[in-house]
């Protein structure tokens, strides 16, 4: 049904995986992602797999809201689900600025196998446990960043600011970081509908980590990431990204590999609507 | 457990919230909308070059269409502008480009800066060929 429903328009988007811009989804469209975090783990430790769905709403223009589903394998171990996310990006000024602040929300209902790391805060976390036990132990975490970001000469420039806090378990507040600069291949735009043209790539890097928690602030012990990113946009309305990120401490995973695929449907919100009968 | 029962009654809440509020209030043309003097007197760097107005016809078609339409007459469901109105074309290229930058959060108008300038600007350059 969603194909059927769905037609063009995805505007460029930044290709971080991590990092977040101030760049919203435009009101009554979803954006559906399909992606995965894979995890070379450490010596002693099990590659893994995290699938997630991500489901991006634009409520307002300035109010995008979001759903995450994950899962997690690991060779050798079992494949369970994770947990969701439920977060919210507000907008709080209604003009461009050289630097654009974005406030975020979000509640997690995730347990301990929970890998897709889609931020990294607190401390470097013990993977050797099977994924039986981690299970077990949920974690109902909310979580707020505050995200700045300015577009200059065809640059973004992004930092995320982000603090959470496990309400199952007391852990004090955790804090972390992610900074994205990206920049698309080719500023001017074909008339033509090229798919390999220069103008639908745009490349950056991310570096993001934790930075220790209430209880214990700093880099020791911490995992941090550094990580070239590259989305292209195949279609109107659909885009894949791809980043390898590399562990650059000793608390990190020496490599993770993100991709994903990312399908907007324009005007969902409206096209539901009318199916309940609202005009 | 009453604390779990507490963030889904919020969760549930806050989905509730935003079906009631998504939808777009009606269209008016916002007085209050209005591209500083500096930014509405930047000109087109592209205006010689016409032929680039290809390529802003090609990101017209996938930015934009969705509210103002394939011919960018604007869509009644969506509250608005028709671009071929005197009212748009009498702009000059700067406050358009001023307009697609910033975006009016408040009216439905999201922000476009994430699209390279020069390409912003290609877009101006094809907005100027509805008037014709």
């Amino acid at each position: 049904m969603l194909l059927l429903l769905a037609t063009t328009a995805l505007a460029q988007e930044a290709p971080y995986f991590v990092t977040y811009d101030h760049h919203l989804e435009e009101p009554g469209n979803l954006e559906v992602s399909i992606a995965n975090t894979g995890g070379l783990a450490r010596a002693d430790q099990r590659t893994y797999f995290a699938p997630y769905i991500e489901l991006e709403y634009g409520t307002k223009t300035w109010w995008t809201s979001e759903l995450y589903l994950e899962w997690q394998s690991r060779l050798g171990d079992s494949a369970i689900f994770t947990g969701w996310r439920f977060e919210n990006r507000f907008r709080p000024l209604s003009r461009e600025h050289w630097i654009n602040p974005v406030l975020y929300l979000e509640y997690e209902n995730i347990n301990e196998a929970s890998r897709i790391q889609k931020e990294i805060v607190g401390n470097a976390r013990e993977i050797g446990v099977p994924n039986a036990e981690l299970r077990q132990t949920a974690a109902h975490e909310l979580e707020t960043k505050l995200i700045l970001s300015s577009n200059t000469h065809n640059w973004n420039i992004s930092e995320n600011f982000i603090v959470e806090k496990n309400l199952s378990e007391e852990e004090g507040f955790e804090f972390g970081y992610s900074i994205g600069v990206s920049r698309p291949l080719a500023t001017l735009a074909s008339a033509s509908n090229c798919r390999f043209c220069r103008e639908n790539f745009v490349a950056g890097v991310e570096l993001y980590g934790g930075l220790g928690s209430s209880l214990g602030f700093g880099l020791h012990d911490t995992a941090h990431y550094i990580a070239p990113v590259i989305s292209w946009q195949v279609s109107d309305n659909s885009s894949i990204h791809f980043s390898p990120s590399i562990g650059i401490t000793h608390g990190s995973d020496p490599l993770l590999i993100r991709f994903s695929y990312t399908y907007e449907v324009r005007d969902f919100g409206s096209k539901m609507a009318s199916l309940f009968g609202r005009r | 457990m009453t604390m779990r029962i507490a963030l889904t009654a919020a969760f549930l809440t806050i989905l509730l919230v935003i079906a009631g509020v998504s939808e777009n209030p009606d269209y008016k043309s916002d007085p209050n909308w209005q591209a500083p003097p500096e930014a509405a007197q930047k000109s087109n760097p592209l205006a010689k070059r016409p032929q680039l107005a290809g390529g802003g016809r090609k990101l017209f078609l996938r930015n934009c269409v969705e509210c103002h339409g394939e011919d960018g007459r604007g869509l009644e469901k969506k509250h608005s502008a028709n671009l071929h109105l005197p009212a748009v074309q009498a702009q000059s290229d700067g406050s358009l480009f001023w307009k697609i930058s910033n975006g009016n959060l408040g009216r439905g108008m999201p922000s476009f800066s994430q699209i390279p300038e020069q390409q912003r600007w290609q877009i101006v350059l094809y907005l100027r060929t509805l008037d014709k």
